[in-house]
């Protein structure tokens, strides 16, 4: 699924706090198909999370966001989440998502913005998230083209699969 | 250290400062059991009919079938198998397959991986071979699909930090201690993004045990690389190990660190980590007479032959505590043979300890679940909510000397109290 950072997304916030681990986003040892995964993610921190998340919300977290496993977002993803929007991130975790294309954005200073349940625009192509309710706003990190170019097509195995066939025709 | 790394490896052959984006080179890929993603499930479903079309280098990827050994479950035996038929399928040389044990110990164990060396891995903490001078650190499996197929990958140039050690070994393991203290005082992504550089007089006396332990848990720290010099030990370590030529990293004199922290262990109290984050650490005394209902010993972090050692040497002539579960998991063949031949085992066995196969087992919930307001005291990497099945259950991280202390007296306690020989 290509995703097109030029597109501007507005939605409901769900705020965590500080080194969110993937053992609760992801939580595989235990529930191991994509369909239990859905009923229990991050039901570690907010209980109700997996039952009430709707398409389009926007999860808002501090700092070290995905900290522990190689795991990436996309049970986040499969719930509806259309933005991850956080303090820091963990490498690996920033890194998962970038190679599968989820939109994952670094805020500094998001959490003063935004309280849970309040609606949040992430404008990336004005590098910026705003609460349209305050109108306070924070700067996004802008990617690197390289970046850009794996969120343009879709993740790095789309990426592999065109340098790949490019380097096969020559 | 890691623009040198970085600048050498990268495939312009420009010299790259931190925070530059770099493509680059790679020397090694360790994928471990989840292999068949990358290598089939993966690249089938981004257009890849037929699963990934090779690999770049069959001599450079190294699969072992760790985590789930023997087969924990149907699922994963089919799991396993569907690794074996991948690595078959493209020819990969480097397969360690029906050997219980960690990927991580057993690449250090099998001289998979040398100083000065690039690699990547199928796992967070692929970052353990910093203890033997080596840039490695985990990927997901989409950027393992990538390197597979090229044996290249994009990296941006993480800063450095340099952590510097002093003070004098104790004749019983600190590395543990020195991590947890490290994160509970700096906070657990003090190293976020960054290539920690150990230093300092202590270095020269850890083992090679000890500094996998903090390279390992440089990860919990935040860290993208976590390398130590290369000096006497590393060398004596590899020697036969492996045989190829190899190049060690050093910091330039005039390197540019991000951050420096220093450390005297010799003044550093007995810490624990408490439930649910690694870096919600205190002083042991600050917990002492919480009721343990299961130790345990093992892991990428603490399942090495020093940690198994103190372990036995603590309860030589002691019982582990009725009704405590005292479970203690080698990280590799390796490390077990020697703990049987040196009779650790036995020792460990008659005290009332459960040694259970090499592996992550106990790391995970997969060997020795928790049930509803258990506690477990663990030196393991991870303590987060439900890391061992119940979310209602406590896990308090320690190093193996804190673990063995709390399985005798049955409590959390002052590992001074139960071992006044120490
Ligand atoms: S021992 Fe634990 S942390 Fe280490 S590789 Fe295995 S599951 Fe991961």
């Amino acid at each position: 699924m290509s995703f097109d950072l030029n597109r501007l997304i507005r939605g409901r916030v769900w705020k965590f706090g500080d080194s969110i681990d993937t053992d609760s986003i992801n939580p595989y040892y235990l529930y191991p198909t994509m369909e239990e995964l859905k009923k229990h993610t991050m039901e570690a921190y907010r209980p109700e999370f997996p039952k009430e998340v709707k398409p389009g919300d926007i999860l808002v977290a501090g700092r070290n966001f995905g900290c522990g496993s190689s795991r990436p977002g996309l049970v986040l993803r499969e719930v509806g989440i259309a933005a991850i929007v956080v303090e820091t991130a963990s490498r690996l975790f920033l890194r998962n998502n970038i190679a599968r294309a989820i939109p994952i954005f670094m805020a500094p200073g998001i959490t003063g913005i935004v309280n849970d349940g309040d609606v949040l625009e992430v404008d990336y192509p004005k590098v910026v998230a705003r609460n349209p309710a305050t109108g306070a706003s924070v700067a996004l990190r802008k990617f690197p083209s390289l970046i850009e170019r794996i969120f343009k097509a879709g993740g790095l195995p789309h990426v592999a699969r065109e340098r790949y066939i490019a380097e096969a025709g020559r | 250290m890691a623009e040198k790394l970085l600048s050498q490896h990268n495939l312009t052959g420009e010299t790259v400062k931190a925070g530059d984006f770099v493509e680059a080179r790679i020397d090694g890929l360790m994928c471990h059991y989840h292999a068949w993603d990358p290598m089939y499930d993966m690249p089938a479903e981004f257009g890849f009919t037929g699963g990934l079309p090779r690999v770049w280098d069959r001599e450079r990827v190294f699969v072992l079938v760790d985590h789930h050994q023997p087969a924990l479950s149907q699922k994963l035996a089919d799991e396993n198998a569907r690794t074996r038929r991948e690595v078959n399928r493209l020819g990969i040389k480097c397969f360690y397959d029906a050997e219980p044990g960690i990927a991580h110990q057993m690449v250090a164990d099998y001289g998979l991986v040398r100083p000065g060396e690039l690699v990547v891995g199928l796992d967070s903490h692929t970052i353990s071979y910093g203890a033997l001078n080596v840039g490695s650190t985990g990927f997901s499996r989409a950027d393992i699909l990538y390197a597979l197929l090229f044996g290249e990958l994009w990296f941006q140039v993480p800063p450095s930090i340099k952590v510097i050690l002093n003070g004098y070994q104790p004749n019983y393991p600190i590395a543990k201690d020195i991590i947890l203290y490290l994160a509970g005082k700096y906070g657990e992504d003090f190293a976020g993004s960054m290539s920690i550089e150990y230093s300092g007089s202590l270095v020269s006396q850890l083992s090679i045990d000890s500094r996998m332990c903090l390279s390992a848990h440089g990860v919990e720290v935040g860290a993208k690389y976590a390398i130590f010099p290369c000096d006497g030990k590393t060398r004596d370590f590899l020697k036969g190990r492996t045989d190829k030529p190899y190049e060690p990293l050093t910091p330039d004199a005039n390197a540019v660190y991000e951050k420096e922290i220093t450390l005297d262990v010799d003044n550093m109290p007995f810490v624990v980590a408490k439930p649910n984050q690694f870096g919600n650490v205190c002083p042991v005394n600050d917990v002492v007479g919480i009721k343990v209902d299961q130790a345990q010993i093992g892991s990428c972090a603490n399942g090495r032959y020093e940690d198994i050692e103190i372990a036995a040497r603590a309860l030589k002539g002691r019982r582990v505590a009725k009704g405590v579960r005292f479970i203690i998991s080698p990280a590799s063949q390796q490390v077990y043979l020697r703990s049987v031949k040196d009779g650790l085992v036995e020792t460990l066995l008659e005290a009332g300890a459960q040694v259970v196969t090499p592996g992550c087992g106990i790391c995970q919930p997969k060997v020795g679940f928790l049930s509803d307001g258990e506690v477990c005291i663990s030196a393991t990497t991870r303590n987060y909510k439900g890391r061992k099945g119940s979310l209602n259950a406590d896990i308090y991280l320690g190093g193996p000397l804190t673990v063995t202390a709390a399985a005798v007296a049955g409590k959390i306690v002052n590992p001074k109290e139960v071992f006044n020989e120490l």
